[in-house]
């Protein structure tokens, strides 16, 4: 598969070269633990401290409020759990969007088990919230809120600011999920009144099995995880620190060229958007203007989604699926649900996610893949008379 | 195996084998539906018995392509008794292997979906045929359509036919839309069942859409009858339109000489039905109705076994059945509620529970909720129990009586099938669990018979089927329909 071309950068992005050299140095035997008193321990510390500075440039953090996790879905479920339960007992209400990473939707029915009530949020066609609906979902004994910086699946990005300030206004921490949105949308947590803000390495071009969440000065959060106390007792447990010193590093880098990659992606976007569009009955899901640089989400009529993704990796494209056939039965993604498609629709979404070392001959060249895959699979399919 | 496909899924999703749709063809099978995220759909080209053409088309993921292609490949150019015996794990063998966990779905659909379009073409070929079909061509040697229900009875009935060396064609009828656990992308599960047992014994396997007949000749028959005040039995009207036609016809397209079923009954020279070694099964009762020229042409093979014999066989040959419950209800009413199930479908007047002399006792709902012999549900109190001893629908009168009231001396039999010359007929059975009473039969002048009974007998009820044995009280002579009851 050396020459695949890979177009699945919201599943996870390639590992910069940058991020693993400067990973290297501990991963060998010069490795310490943090909280060791000698040298080794030493050295580990200020990778670790250096890194949480990198993070929080790029969001515009204090390093202190940078909590170092094993990726997105830990930091969404720390956040939506740890709000949740340092809220007071009198506190038992969430408000959460439709359209979460299933990291927060499941966090927020775990909640809902707990015997706390959840309004969820609905949006628009092209997963938009309406900031006037949430705003009278949120209570006095409201919790928590969260929404996604911008969806995973569809590429909409929401109006968070508006939203965390609707909070902010209420005395409500908001949880973010900036996951996908990090390194393409500029975040400054300095004007976003946001409470927490979950980020993910391996969407950045850093390592997998690592990822942050900023927790603002103040806010109180219960951990989900026990034991020596590290990460200001938010997270416990020896760090990872090769990963956190990558992470560090692709955060920066994510922030220095932050305006070249995304005037590339969204060429390649745009490029794959007018290809496929001279293509019958395929439609752009997810929001025209609001929309990650990166983000293709698509629904071919007439021809189910993994058999397109099978059939393009057999051409040497990667490409993401929208639904997950199995034991008889597809699941359809609720997000796609929430936008008003058919389960039918669901079921023949793919999501293309460029990245910034794609090029544009590439691109033409998935096209011309991508035309052929669906040509023939329509013609097999029962369900597509042209 | 992991999750991922096998080099060979790929190659038939990327380079599908027979893809495409039949304008005209022989049949037409679709499995699976959009909602749940498969469609196939097969078209076949059937001349004399070979498939000569298989085109099919999918909405679906990789491995439904993927087995579809494979299906598809493996069954054009076959003849139909060796298209109808591949199975799962033959199209996993083209596949290279097991398909990843939780995808095998996708075999089941595409078979599914292929055998739907045999059962087009057989139902096309049958046409009005199969309501009327009486032949017995009896051509072929040791040769046998066997039905399956997908019980334990029927499946060691094929397997005990392939054992003694005939060729088997399993075939499984849809009567009715009722039938167990609906899959709702797939054929019911008693279909695909029985499917999956005859391909473990290497057995083709066939269905029929039989809902039509079984709907005019049985279910229709048997809500009518109770708003006539008759007692129906549905096993007797199966066995004598629907279950031996459909095996027979199927037989006679296939050039085979036998059909067979899982009764417990035997059939002797003559031919002649003979009670089983098993007595306590014994199901000739409801078997008189089987035409001569069908029951000639028919093999029991359990009328010489033991039910517990039975299931040890199925034990011992691993087959899944073995452990299925012994089906009691009415097959097309599975709750076992016949009198939601008739007032479902007529209306019910409500009239007169009156007394033997006449005199009005109380009121019910509709005679559809009583036939004769009944104690329960009468609604009215009396100083001994009361019973039904004649549903009038004209009037709408229940008539209610003492027990011995419902002894009768005389039965009317209409609608006689005979096997035997009626002179040998020496005692008669009325109910399926009952022993014969000896009785001497005579003709009347409107082709109907009388049974003078030696001793009286409680209970019977028009509509049931009144069966003569011979002395011995081992062969059937000849049966039929009790059109009236007297003392």
């Amino acid at each position: 598969m050396t020459d695949a071309v890979y177009l699945d950068n919201a599943a996870t992005t390639p590992l910069d070269p940058r991020v693993l050299e400067s990973m290297l140095g501990h991963l060998g035997a010069r490795r310490g633990n943090p909280s060791s008193l000698h040298a080794f321990g030493g050295s580990a510390r200020e990778g670790l401290e250096e890194a949480r500075a990198g993070v929080a440039s790029l969001i515009g953090a204090s390093p202190g409020e940078i909590v170092f996790t094993s990726g997105g879905t830990e930091s969404d479920v720390l956040a939506v759990l740890g709000l949740a339960r340092s809220a007071g007992s009198e506190k038992r209400h969430a408000v959460v969007s439709c359209v979460e990473h299933a990291a927060v939707r499941e966090a927020a029915k775990r909640l809902q088990s707990e015997g706390f009530e959840v309004s969820w949020i609905g949006v628009d066609e092209e997963g938009l919230l309406d900031p006037a609906e949430f705003a009278e979902s949120v209570r006095p004994d409201t919790a928590l809120a969260a929404v996604v910086w911008a969806s995973n699946e569809v590429g909409t990005v929401e109006p968070v600011l508006e939203l965390a300030e609707i909070c902010a206004a209420k005395d409500v921490p908001f949880h973010a999920d900036a996951v996908q949105a990090a390194g393409r949308v500029p975040i400054d947590v300095s004007e976003a009144p946001v409470s927490t803000l979950a980020l993910s390495g391996h969407k950045l071009y850093g390592p997998q099995g690592i990822g942050a969440l900023y927790v603002r000065e103040g806010v109180s959060l219960e951990p989900i995880v026990y034991g020596g106390g590290q990460e200001n007792g938010l997270r416990s447990g020896t760090e990872n620190v090769a990963g956190i010193v990558g992470l560090g590093t692709a955060a920066r880098l994510a922030r220095e060229e932050m305006d070249d990659r995304v005037t590339h992606e969204r060429e390649l976007r745009d490029r794959i958007v007018a290809g496929v569009e001279e293509i019958p009955h395929v439609l752009v899901n997810g929001h025209r203007g609001r929309r990650l640089s990166n983000n293709v989400h698509l629904t071919v009529s007439g021809v189910e989604a993994e058999s397109l993704v099978l059939f393009l990796d057999s051409l040497g494209y990667a490409v993401g699926s929208g639904s997950a056939c199995s034991s008889g039965g597809h699941k359809a993604s609720p997000v796609l649900l929430a936008m008003g498609l058919s389960e039918r629709e669901a079921f023949s979404v793919v999501r293309i996610t460029v990245g910034k070392d794609n090029t544009v001959e590439e691109v033409d060249d998935f096209l011309e893949a991508f035309s052929t895959a669906v040509a023939q699979l329509r013609e097999l399919s029962p369900l597509y008379a042209g | 195996m992991s999750d991922r496909y096998r080099q060979q899924v790929v190659d038939h999703l990327v380079r599908p084998r027979n893809a495409g749709e039949i304008g005209d063809p022989s049949g037409r099978g679709e499995s699976g539906d959009a909602a749940c995220g498969d469609v196939v759909r097969f078209t076949v080209g059937i001349s004399g018995n070979v498939l000569e053409q298989v085109r099919y088309k999918v909405y679906g993921c990789a491995a439904c392509i993927a087995a579809g292609s494979a299906l598809a490949e493996l069954a054009e150019g076959k003849h139909l008794l060796d298209a109808a015996s591949v199975s799962k794990a033959d199209l996993e063998d083209a596949l290279g292997g097991p398909l990843p966990a939780g995808k095998e779905h996708a075999l089941t659909l595409v078979l599914d979906a292929l055998h739907k379009a045999f059962e087009d073409h057989w139902n096309r070929t049958a046409g009005e045929m199969l309501f009327h079909a009486k032949s017995g061509r009896a051509i072929g040697g040791r040769s046998v359509v066997a039905a399956m229900s997908g019980g334990v009875d029927s499946a060691v009935t094929a397997l005990l036919l392939k054992d003694a060396g005939y060729d088997v064609a399993t075939v499984t009828f849809r009567l009715h839309d009722g039938e167990r656990g609906s899959r709702s992308c797939c054929s019911p599960d008693t279909v695909l069942f029985a499917r999956d047992t005859a391909h473990r014994m290497g057995l083709p396997h066939f269905t029929l859409n039989l809902k039509e007949l079984f709907n005019r000749r049985v279910m229709q028959d048997f809500v009518g009858s109770y708003s006539e005040g008759r007692t129906p039995n549905p096993c007797v009207a199966c066995n004598a339109h629907v279950k031996f036609h459909a095996s027979s016809f199927l037989a006679d397209e296939l050039g085979f000489r036998h059909v067979a079923t899982g009764h417990y009954a035997r059939v002797e020279e003559g031919p002649a039905l003979a009670r089983p070694v098993d007595e306590s099964k014994d199901q000739t009762y409801v078997l008189w109705p089987v035409p001569r020229d069908l029951l000639s042409r028919t093999i029991f093979p359990l009328g010489e076994y033991r039910k517990t014999e039975v299931r040890a066989i199925a034990e011992e040959r691993g087959l899944a059945v073995a452990y299925t419950p012994e089906s009691q209800d009415i097959c097309f009413i599975p709750d076992g509620d016949y009198r939601k199930f008739v007032r479902k479908n007529v209306a019910a007047e409500p009239g007169d529970v009156v007394d033997r002399q006449g005199q009005v006792l109380g009121r019910h709902a509709g005679v559809v909720d009583f036939t004769v012999g009944q104690r329960r549900g009468i609604g009215v109190s009396a100083p001994t129990p009361l019973y039904v001893n004649e549903v009038r629908p004209r009037s709408g009168q229940v008539v209610v009586g003492r027990k011995q009231d419902l002894e009768v001396r005389e039965v009317r039999v209409g609608n006689l099938n005979w096997f035997l010359d009626p002179e040998e007929a020496a005692c008669v059975q009325v109910r399926y669990n009952g022993s014969p009473v000896p009785c001497t039969l005579e003709e009347t002048d409107d082709g109907g018979w009388v049974a003078s009974l030696d001793e009286p007998v409680i209970g019977v009820a028009p509509g049931q089927s009144a069966v003569f044995y011979t002395g011995d009280g081992e062969r059937v002579v000849g049966g039929g329909v009790v059109a009236r009851s007297g003392s």
